[in-house]
């Protein structure tokens, strides 16, 4: 029996069961596999075998539906526990979402999730009235199934704060209709349509579409099971189960994690078909040279598609350098050209130190990386000598490639900012900049040859992602860490006695965006500094004495006598322990938590630096005249 | 499959879904089994079919009363495709 491993593990008493038992779960694709693993797991805890590593936080997720939500929510449970976020359920009663929802005293807000899902029942999602009723009457019923989740969901959100996960609506998988069906937006084909496409479209930032159409679309016939519905109300087959678990879990896990940046490739039989040092330029099949050559010349096509998406790209290659570059400049049926790699590594080294070096050079962490190859060796060695790098073994048939890129779900974007569409651009900058850097043997020149502009403004509606991005992901040039969401930083927009600023740096190579940010409140005739907080991208520039120059600035225009700013020590910013003090403030108080300093402003002289600072914070939303008495904490 | 090798295969379901070890038994029902309820029943009988490569039909295994009649069961349905 396949269980046979982990079940001897068990039995054993041996903790390498929980590694073992992980390992499954993520090659289970049946329900009846994953079910019998979730059972070991539940017998694993109720002998108390011990399970090496750190204890996480559970998870709080209330599941709330129009169906049965057991076996599913074993599922979920266990594919939770075993990709590190365990959680504790909430399960809402058959078919009790509505009340369950609109009720301020029932069980899901006492519960106070982090995460809910809501599976609205189909039976709701279904034409009133007559196939050949006028289209406005039919689509303003559909319209009215959209506006009411969506005020449903909106509820949820508002009084509990957690992210909502909602299905939408599986397709039907019968003729029935037959080609009717598309005809008019009564039958349940248009209609589940309509409401999916509208979901989706208008979807609020903290509302996540679990995508319950795509996943029955995959499955067909196989995701429903009527006698399932008659006997216990169940969603669907149990292969659907399996689905919608892993595709929950999946959701969870995107909330946390950054999708990955950076695709390295391997070139021979990856990017065209046959090896470049012997079949040379003419000899390696690559589009109109033959049907071999056309898939993989279309697999070139999506790896574009993906840089336009903010993918980063880059190549590692177990060949002679120049011949590997010379097919990105003289081969024709090219897609991919060389100015689209990020890094270019051609050369007889380890792939696993190779991607090393890149992720040195590219300032990213090896986790951010995934290695794409035909050849189970060269995957081997970079899972062993570089195992924070995801890796992808691509099959034996060219003409799946493409497929099999899509299907690896590890670049699926949350949204998509110009930041990333910019970002491979950045990067090239990045290189000119450190190419300038080596040339010049003084900083002042350096700095000056830049020709730094900076512009600084109060916090806008417009920058709020970018700023919430900046201040809940900075860990290294960050003063108090502090976190804040997006809803948070529409408050502290629309507060008096609160300021934001931020600030835009660019230079003769490009745009580097909004790169700093600060949070000023004003008590009496002291300046505070709330939120310090700067991308280490701009290090050494000298933005940090402008953003200082701008907070006196601002002091003084408010009356202050001094601004105080205090450094919370994290394992993270080390480097800005001494901050302070190098920006000329004094140390007036310290425990084991934290510093604080102060700048007397009749004393302060501005910074010189290279920047340019060609706007400033205009609008002054901070009244002069106000007294804020409670004192940071 | 006949009766006796119809019986092994669900001892070895039965190990799988349960935590707590059951002997298998003609004469064993829900009844006896504090584990078995009616949420548990939904697995376990995910697991038989699979196990066992039949298909029953709506409302059919609600009718039977014990794991006797569930294995009378899975031999009129084996063979059906």
């Amino acid at each position: 029996m396949p269980n046979d491993e982990p079940k001897a593990l068990l039995l054993a008493g041996s903790p390498e069961f929980w590694p073992c038992l992980a390992e499954r779960t993520r090659s289970a694709m049946e329900f009846d596999a994953l079910f019998a693993l979730s059972a070991l797991r539940r017998k694993a805890q109720a002998r108390h075998l011990a399970r090496p590593g750190l204890v996480q936080p559970r998870l709080r997720m209330a599941l709330l539906g129009g169906y049965s939500l057991y076996p599913f929510r074993e599922l979920l449970e266990h594919l939770c526990e075993m990709e590190g976020f365990p959680c504790e359920l909430w399960v809402g009663e058959y078919d009790n979402y509505l009340s369950e929802i609109m009720d301020e005293a029932s069980g899901v807000y006492a519960f106070a999730p982090e995460v809910v899902l809501l599976m609205p029942s189909e039976r709701r999602c279904s034409y009133q009235g007559s196939l050949t009723d006028p289209r406005e009457m039919q689509q303003a019923q559909a319209r009215e199934v959209v506006d009411d989740l969506l005020g449903l969901v909106r509820q949820l959100h508002e009084k509990t704060g957690a992210e909502i996960f909602l299905t939408n609506f599986a397709l039907p998988a019968r003729h029935d209709l037959g080609a009717y069906r598309s005809r008019t937006l009564g039958s349940d084909w248009t209609f589940r349509k309509w409401v999916n496409l509208e979901l989706g479209l208008g979807a609020p930032p903290y509302l996540h579409i679990c995508d319950w159409e795509f996943l029955a679309h995959r499955r067909g016939l196989s995701a429903r099971d009527a006698r399932a519905w008659f006997e216990s109300k169940q969603p669907g087959s149990p292969t659907l189960l399996a689905d919608l678990a892993r595709e929950v879990a999946h959701l969870l896990g995107a909330l946390r994690r950054a999708p990955k940046k950076v695709l390295v490739l391997d070139l021979d039989n990856t990017l065209w078909g046959g090896v470049i040092a012997d079949d040379g330029l003419e000899g390696i099949e690559l589009g109109d040279t033959s049907p071999r050559g056309e898939a993989f010349k279309a697999f070139q096509r999506y790896i574009a598609s993906l840089k336009q998406r903010g993918i980063l790209l880059a190549v590692c290659s177990k060949n002679d350098h120049a011949k590997a570059v010379e097919v990105f400049e003289k081969h024709p049926e090219m897609v991919l050209r060389r100015e689209d790699m990020v890094s270019f590594k051609a050369n007889w080294e380890p792939k696993s130190d190779n991607i090393r070096q890149m992720a040195a050079e590219l300032n990213l962490g090896l986790d951010s990386f995934v290695f794409v190859d035909d050849n189970p060796a060269e995957i081997e060695i970079v899972r062993q000598f570089a195992p924070e790098v995801a890796t992808m073994l691509l099959g034996p048939d060219a003409s799946e490639y493409v497929a099999e890129l899509q299907d690896c779900r590890l670049f699926e974007p949350r949204n998509i900012t110009s930041e990333d569409l910019e970002r491979t651009q950045q990067y090239r900058s990045e290189n000119q900049r450190k190419a300038l850097l080596s040339a010049v043997t003084d900083m002042d020149t350096y700095l000056a040859s830049l020709e730094m502009e900076g512009t600084i403004r109060e916090f806008q509606p417009l920058d709020v992602p970018r700023l919430a991005q900046l201040i809940n992901k900075s860990n290294q040039f960050n003063l108090t860490t502090r976190r804040r969401t997006e809803a948070d930083l529409h408050a502290l927009m629309a507060d008096p006695a609160a300021m934001g600023i931020s600030m835009r740096l660019k230079d003769r190579f490009g745009d580097h965006g909004l790169i700093s940010v600060v949070i000023v409140k004003k008590a009496g005739d002291v300046l505070e500094i709330d939120t310090w907080l700067m991308s280490c991208r701009v290090l050494k520039r000298q933005v940090e004495d402008e953003v200082l120059n701008e907070i006196a600035r601002l002091g003084a225009i408010l009356n202050c006598r001094c601004v105080k700013g205090w450094y919370f020590p994290t394992p993270k910013n080390e480097m800005v322990r001494d901050f302070y003090i190098r920006m000329g403030f004094t140390l007036v108080a310290e425990d084991e938590t934290q510093r604080e300093y102060a700048l007397d402003l009749r004393s302060f002289r501005p910074h010189t630096t290279k920047i340019a600072i060609t706007q400033r914070a205009e609008q002054m939303s901070l009244d002069p005249a106000r007294d804020i008495p409670a004192p940071l904490n | 499959m006949n009766r006796t090798e119809v019986f092994a295969k669900l001892q070895e379901v039965f190990d799988a879904v349960f935590l707590d070890p059951v002997v298998v038994t003609p004469e064993l029902s829900a009844a006896d089994v504090p584990e078995w309820d009616s949420l548990s029943h939904i697995s376990l009988i995910i697991a038989v079919e699979k196990a066992l490569a039949v298909r029953f039909r709506v409302g059919e295994v609600e009718a039977t009363k014990n794991v006797g009649e569930l294995v009378d069961l899975v031999l009129k349905r084996q063979g059906e495709s």
